[in-house]
């Protein structure tokens, strides 16, 4: 993402920062600095171009045909002219800002590009996290294992006496995935009946002996290893989330963007 | 080894249905990859789940190989395949049997446990793991901030300008295009601040000049009509150097960019520009011009190598009465003056008050006729009054004077003949009154060619019929000598007068004691900031706008209310 086509798109982000500061510092504008200027109109174009461009990657990373450029490159070019994106935007404000509809559109691009930065930052971290979870397994071989190991657990409890097969199914029963957006982000699950299942059942086989305590001990290795895909599972589910969650703030503020900018351009000229 | 691998499966009429497959390997991969040879086909299979190995026969080995992701990996599994021995590999069971001739081993492989036939209830409790199952709406919050931003931000404030259903009345308080406000108006327009329209009238137009000039109607223009301004000015808006939303105090910069852009080359773009050239106050800077009284109206005389001289009609030396030992005073012995004795700083104390005689000189230049006897004096500056007064006076004392005063002015022994006993007689009459305008007319000559008015005024002498007459020339003081000049006497109040007006060696009055432009570089620098020097543009001292050229005779304003009341479409 970063480093695509040796860092090609870094140095055209790059080069564009630097143009626009230069410019900047060149200009003398009439009366102070400020998007009205001459040059405050060039670098706001630029600005906007940019802002359309970027808010495109939206529709390009879902043309599986295209052929203008691949993803990759694409999200590196994202990537990096969203940065510049913020020193052209800058640089367009002339540093005056205020309570009003133009800072308004600065305020939401900055977000945005801060969220893009929180995302970049995700996805550089997460994926190794999530390959290193899942080891060569799917999610779903987790969920099948769980699902074969209630079975045998079921098997192998029936034996027990009561109140430990009352714990035992409760874990059978009630143990989930996911299912809430707590769950899913956090990783945890606080009212697991397997982790309270694994918590009670050593204490409360403590008095069997001879057969039911072998089969106690068979079904207790077999609840700690749910509990280990379990977790394994959650943790799975958490870092998709992480991969997935920026992005419910990234683009609702991106679009949201889009509609400031709209607003911001053409009250501009309005009023102009 | 020579391993014979059994995979039974039972097909759909329940009959078993076995693959005879040989295998010849040192070790027997067993597990999901695909180049397993034992291939267990199911994903709650490791891809590398165990090893078969020969020791005297098959042995089923997990764990050892390092299988990282086994769920077992932390137990050590070996178990020996012989014929009748079975275990289970995960959902699959790996059972051994006899082997064949040839063969080290044999072993079944059977899916007992279909991933379809798990319980399902805990996958059932698994469905919902990713957050777009849980139905967040990414894209309905998108649509939902996107609906925010433009109505609150753009429909809402349109409504006046694009004259919308939802535009509010005039007058109403709603004011949503507040929102587009940039920053706040200069402090002279927060009256009209909230009211976009009073300046932004029409949708899409830039800022008419006709808006400005709604309330600056009597803005000067830069020039005089018979520069035809409009010509020279033509393109130009008054947006062009006033910026508004740009700070509650100036809407121009205080530099020399635009007054330059012109006046670094004046003429070439007005031929009858009478201002030479100008770029930079300390480098590129013409010098003074002075405006002096003339005849008619005034001249403007530039300051150059010669000193520049005007014709008061008075005569007057700043050397004699700043004289360092004094000047002699009727009363007092000696008095020392200085420059405040004359000039005093006027209500602005920007520039000074007018000198005039009643105020400044009389004190000492007493305009006494007749000392001996009286303190009177005769009125300034109206010669004709003057006479009349001095004639007046004898007369009077030639018939009611008393002795005293009759003898010292008229010389003669005697006193007023109305004061003499009897009836005075015609001839006594007639030579009295005789002496009275004998003496009037020498003492009236004597005021006016020799002792007072000669003192300070030209005179001239007309004998004519009706008599002697003086003419006393016009004085024409020069007072505004740079009226177009900003100069604040008050700001400059820690220099002394003489720093910039030496006089104290001027002997004659038509010296000009106006300070040239060296002497204002002493302290003033160009537009660029050099150390120990004041910055100084063309501001600092000029302006743009000729208060006595309106900048369009033309214009009428609308009306007051439009402004005030901003009711759209009032235009």
């Amino acid at each position: 993402m970063l480093e695509y086509a040796r860092f090609r798109w870094f140095k055209v982000a790059l080069a564009l920062a630097v143009a626009a500061g230069i410019a900047y510092l060149w200009h003398d504008p009439p009366l102070k600095p400020y998007g009205g200027t001459a040059m405050g109109y060039a670098l706001g174009t630029v600005g906007a171009l940019l802002i359309a461009w970027l808010a495109w990657f939206g529709v390009r990373k879902r043309r599986y045909a295209s052929r203008t450029g691949t993803v990759q490159g694409w999200l590196s070019g994202h990537v990096y002219l969203g940065t510049a994106l913020l020193v052209v935007a800058t640089l367009h404000t002339g540093f005056e800002l205020g309570w009003n509809v133009h800072t308004a559109a600065y305020v939401l691009m900055v977000a945005t590009v801060a969220s893009g930065f929180y995302g970049v930052f995700v996805y550089l971290s997460v994926p190794g996290l999530l390959t290193a979870n899942r080891g060569d397994e799917t999610l779903e071989a987790m969920l099948l294992k769980v699902a074969d190991l209630d079975r045998e657990i079921r098997d192998k409890a029936l034996s027990l006496p009561d109140d430990i097969l009352r714990e035992v199914n409760a874990s059978l029963d009630g143990s989930r995935l996911g299912g809430s957006f707590g769950r899913i982000v956090t990783g945890r699950d606080r009212a697991c009946p397997t982790a309270a299942a694994l918590a009670r059942v050593p204490e409360l086989g403590r008095r069997l002996s001879g057969e039911a305590a072998t089969a106690n001990h068979e079904v207790y290795t077999l609840l700690l290893q749910k509990s280990e895909l379990l977790a394994r599972a959650r943790r799975d589910l958490r870092y998709k989330a992480k991969l997935d969650l920026w992005l419910y703030v990234h683009v609702p503020l991106a679009v949201a963007l889009l509609a400031a900018l709209a607003a911001h351009v053409l009250s501009v000229f309005l009023y102009w | 080894m020579k391993l014979l691998v059994i995979s039974q499966s039972r097909n759909r009429a329940g009959r078993t249905v076995q693959v005879r497959k040989e295998v010849t390997a040192d070790w027997i991969r067993v597990g999901r990859h695909a180049a397993s040879e034992v291939l267990l086909a199911d994903p709650r299979i490791a891809l590398s789940q165990g090893l078969i190995v020969d020791r005297n026969g098959p042995v089923y080995t997990e764990g050892e190989m390092g299988t990282t992701t086994s769920t077992t990996r932390k137990a050590v599994r070996s178990v020996r395949l012989a014929p009748g021995k079975a275990i289970d590999v995960g959902p699959y069971r790996i059972a051994g049997v006899a082997a064949p001739a040839g063969y080290t081993g044999a072993i079944t492989v059977e899916l007992v446990r279909p991933a379809e036939e798990s319980a399902p209830a805990f996958l059932e409790r698994a469905r919902r793991v990713t957050l777009a199952s849980l139905g967040l709406p990414k894209r309905g919050l998108a649509l939902a901030l996107f609906a925010l931003v433009a109505v609150a931000f753009f429909l809402l404030p349109a409504g006046r300008v694009l004259d919308l259903p939802w535009r509010a009345p005039p007058g109403a308080a709603m004011a949503s295009d507040r929102f587009w406000n940039p920053g706040p108006v200069m402090l002279a327009h927060q009256p009209v601040g909230e009211k976009c329209e009073a300046c932004h009238e029409l949708a899409f137009t830039r800022v008419r000049d006709v808006a400005c000039l709604e309330c600056h109607a009597r803005i000067g223009h830069h020039l005089g009509p018979e520069a035809k301004p409009a010509a020279l000015f033509a393109g130009s808006r008054c947006a062009a150097c006033h910026r508004d939303h740009k700070g509650v105090k100036s809407t121009h910069r205080d530099d020399d960019r635009f007054c330059v852009e012109c006046h670094r080359d004046v003429r070439s773009l007005a031929n009858g520009a009478q201002s030479q050239d100008a770029a930079d106050f300390a480098k590129s800077h013409p010098a003074f011009r002075l405006t002096l009284p003339a005849d008619k109206g005034v001249r403007r005389v530039r300051q150059g190598a010669a000193p520049v001289q005007e014709s008061s009609n008075l005569v007057f030396s700043h050397a004699v009465h700043l004289d360092p030992a004094g000047v002699r005073h009727p009363e007092k012995d000696k008095v020392k003056l200085g420059c405040e004795a004359c000039h005093h700083p006027d209500a602005s104390r920007r520039g000074f008050e007018p000198v005039t005689m009643a105020r400044h000189c009389q004190d000492c230049h007493r305009l006494e006729f007749e000392p001996a006897v009286t303190a009177r004096q005769v009125p300034h500056g109206r010669p004709a009054e003057a006479m009349t007064v001095v004639a007046e006076f004898y007369a009077n004392l030639a018939l009611n004077g008393v002795r005293d005063s009759f003898e010292k002015a008229f010389g003669v022994p005697g006193e007023g003949l109305l004061r003499r006993p009897g009836e005075p007689g015609e001839a006594a009459r007639r030579a009295t009154l005789a002496m009275a305008a004998k003496k009037a007319a020498h003492v009236s000559e004597e005021i006016f060619e020799i002792r007072l008015c000669r003192t300070c005024h030209e005179i001239q002498r007309s004998d004519g019929d009706r008599g002697t007459e003086w003419n006393v020339a016009q004085v024409r003081l020069g007072h505004a000598w740079m009226p177009g000049a900003r100069f604040d006497h008050a700001s400059h109040a820690q220099s002394r007068c003489s720093s910039c007006h030496d006089v104290s060696k001027s002997k004659r009055s038509a010296d000009v004691a106006m300070p040239a432009i060296e002497g204002c570089r002493e302290c003033h620098g160009g537009a660029q900031l050099v150390a120990g020097k004041v910055t100084s543009n063309c501001l600092l001292c000029h302006g743009f706008h000729d208060p006595r050229h309106p900048w369009d005779p033309q214009f009428k304003p609308k009306s007051a209310t439009r402004v005030a009341g901003g009711a759209p479409g009032a235009r």
